[in-house]
């Protein structure tokens, strides 16, 4: 029997051209061979189909990487662009700046995989004491990024990132490891044009009584998807995510998710809501998995998700797998259209249709951001919510 | 002022005003009274255009403005205010924000500047005080854990910040103990004025001691069956609808 490779699309050709010539593009390269980039015939992307994404191509980078926001000014700006990264502000004591070759991840394939193999090299965070100042990724059209961040115990980071390119394929991977009683704060915009692809993924390791707390904000892009990856491998662990989005014209925003309880006496809260309008499709796949000796973990999920107009496509999957017998697990999930009394109750109070609209998706989708203790950074994504319901319903 | 002639108004297909007239002149109050299931919350939800109310036939009219071809929020900015019978919770937008985003689009609307945030602070306030509104509910987001009648004091709340021409009291009463029925008409009294008029739907004659109208209508089966003055409420009170039945 002879073996045929299969044949390769456009899209294809163009990602083994842009892998970079390390092990890990050597990886994702030979992954690309064996079976092609993702498709819906994949279970974990069968709402994301990455090589129909990908079918025209790599688009040409365009756009801007944006300005830092008021509330990150007294950040360290880490810019990473098509042609590698640099640093720009002050860096505090106890972070050590590294950079490393590009390892291929073990066994993976898919969007770690090839985030991996894009990045020419990978910057190494070392965090030794407390970090009063944040560090901001500001991710450029078309740019990979690749960064570790080692926590040592009882230290803490605040960890922002943006990528809001009108075109190109941009990659993340962020692989984060926390140890005993540290804390990493994420917060995460992506806003990218109808040309831009985005991809990132996050692992983190989160040890007893670590904290891993992210809040993510997405507008979509032709194809973004945001994966998470925790592992709480120690008691007193506790990880939250939070993710809101907003999607009109023919974006796409995929938001998967994989927590994985390890230990006992763990913790996971998860929070998702978003609004879909025109043929824009949304997407959340919710898992997490209670491990055998998890006992007394605690994990609740919510995805909550608006259709604003019909064509709109939101699909959920929230998974819970449990093999541990004491445990608090509770998870809900619904898809629903704009509350029609309600808006009759504004408009009735003199607020134009479209306004009362954007004021009731703005006050569902922004719950997401009630909780964040930070005042102005929850105004920072609070307006970013406000200005494009303006542009988009309001 | 309002003027309401043989108006029809079917929900999903279904008849439920069948051939109302009702005139409101300007400084008067009207009070409209009748059983459960008349059709007194369609009546107000009909003139001002919620959907899924449909007017199939006659005409309704504001100060000779014709309000049945108008979206919901143009009414409001000709003045026509809706105290809810079930005012709804709304998560996530703040009262006052609300209040003066609804203010200042319905000044928009009529070509009027904004106010600006410390005169709406300063009104919102003195307005306030009046109904016996505190800060806290004012900070709360929209009715989100009120009970019943600090819903209905928040209605006659927006009401008196909007300061709208013509207004419906659907039901205001219920939920209300003594001591806010007292407070909350006090409240509704001092928005009469000659240029002004309101209709005011109750159940029970109680709140027609506190507001005294000026003419009561007996609804049924979706018309106007009965009408006369303030005593015809006292009459009601005594002997129920049952005789309206056959009107109906
Ligand atoms: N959304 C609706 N769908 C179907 N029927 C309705 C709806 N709302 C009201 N009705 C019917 O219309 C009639 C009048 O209701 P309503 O106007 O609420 O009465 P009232 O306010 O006088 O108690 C009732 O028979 C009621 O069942
Ligand atoms: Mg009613």
């Amino acid at each position: 029997m002879v073996l045929v490779a299969p044949s390769l699309a456009d899209g294809e050709l163009a990602v083994l051209e842009a892998l970079a010539p390390t092990q890990a593009g050597e990886a994702a390269r030979a992954s690309i061979l064996a079976q092609g980039l993702p498709t819906k015939r994949n279970e974990a992307f069968k709402w994301s189909d990455l090589r129909a994404a990908l079918q025209d191509g790599v688009p040409k980078p365009s756009g801007s990487a944006g300005m830092v926001p008021a509330c990150w000014q007294d950040a360290l700006v880490i810019d990473f662009t098509p042609e590698g990264f640099g640093l720009e502000g002050d860096k505090d004591a106890g972070l050590v700046i590294e950079s490393e070759e590009s390892l291929p991840l073990e066994d993976v394939v898919g969007v770690e995989s090839l985030a991996a193999g894009f990045a020419p090299r990978a910057l190494v965070l070392r965090i030794t004491s407390q970090q009063s100042r944040p560090i901001f990724l500001r991710r450029h059209p078309g740019a990979p990024m690749r960064v570790r961040v080692e926590l040592k115990a009882e230290t803490n980071l605040t960890l922002v990132d943006t990528s809001l390119g009108e075109a190109g394929l941009a990659s993340a991977l962020i692989e984060a490891e926390l140890a005993t009683g540290a804390t990493l704060t994420r917060y995460s915009l992506q806003q990218g044009g109808n040309k831009a692809i985005d991809l990132s993924h996050c692992r983190v390791t989160i040890g007893a009584g670590a904290t891993y707390e992210a809040t993510s904000l997405m507008f979509g892009a032709h194809f973004a998807r945001a994966e998470t990856l925790a592992r709480l491998i120690g008691a007193g662990g506790y990880c939250r995510i939070r993710g809101a989005y907003l999607l009109a014209g023919s974006s796409h925003a995929d938001m998967t998710s994989k927590i994985i309880h390890l230990s006992p006496d763990t913790f996971t809260e998860e929070l998702f809501k978003g609004a879909v309008q025109d043929r824009a499709r949304g997407v959340f796949q919710g898992k997490i998995l209670v491990e055998r000796g998890a006992q007394q973990t605690d994990a609740r999920q919510n995805h909550h998700a608006l259709m604003l107009t019909e064509g709109a496509q939101i699909d959920a999957k929230p998974e819970l797998e449990i093999y541990a017998d004491d445990v608090q697990c509770a998870h809900g999930n619904t898809i629903g259209a704009l509350d029609e009394e309600a808006l009759f109750y504004l408009r009735q109070r003199g607020i134009p249709e479209n306004q009362a609209k954007a004021l009731l998706i703005e006050a569902f989708v922004t719950e997401v951001f009630d909780t964040l203790s930070e005042q102005d950074v929850r105004d920072w994504f609070n307006d970013q919510a406000r200005t494009w319901l303006k542009s988009r319903v309001g | 002022m309002l003027n309401i002639d043989n108006l029809h108004v079917e929900i999903g297909g279904k008849a439920i005003i069948n051939g109302l007239t009702l005139e409101v002149p300007a400084g008067q109050v009207h009070a409209i009274m009748g059983p459960n299931g008349a059709g007194k919350s369609t009546l107000s939800y009909a003139l001002t255009g919620r959907e899924g109310y449909e007017v199939t036939r006659g005409t309704a009219t504001l100060n000779g403005v014709d309000l049945l071809s108008l979206p919901p929020e143009a009414r409001a900015a000709k003045g026509l205010f809706l105290s809810f019978q079930y005012p709804l919770e709304i998560p996530g937008v703040p009262t006052l924000t609300f209040l003066r985003t609804a203010l200042n689009a319905q000044r928009k609307a009529r070509g009027e500047d904004e106010i600006s945030v410390p005169d709406f602070m300063k009104l919102s306030r003195e307005v306030a005080k009046k109904l016996g509104v505190t800060q806290d509910m004012m900070k709360r987001p929209l009715n989100v854990g009120f009970s019943g009648g600090e819903k209905k004091r928040m209605e006659i709340y927006a009401m008196a910040l909007l300061d709208p021409r013509f207004m419906i009291l659907d039901e205001t009463d219920s939920g209300l103990d003594i001591d806010a029925l007292r407070v909350v008409s006090e409240g509704v009294n001092a928005l009469r004025g000659p240029k002004k008029a309101m209709l005011v739907i109750t159940h029970y004659q109680r709140l027609l001691d506190y507001i005294k109208p000026d003419r009561v209508h007996v609804l049924a089966g979706g018309r106007i069956v009965d009408s006369g003055g303030p005593d015809l409420a006292l009459t009601l009170e005594a002997s129920g609808y049952d005789r309206y039945k056959d009107a109906a």
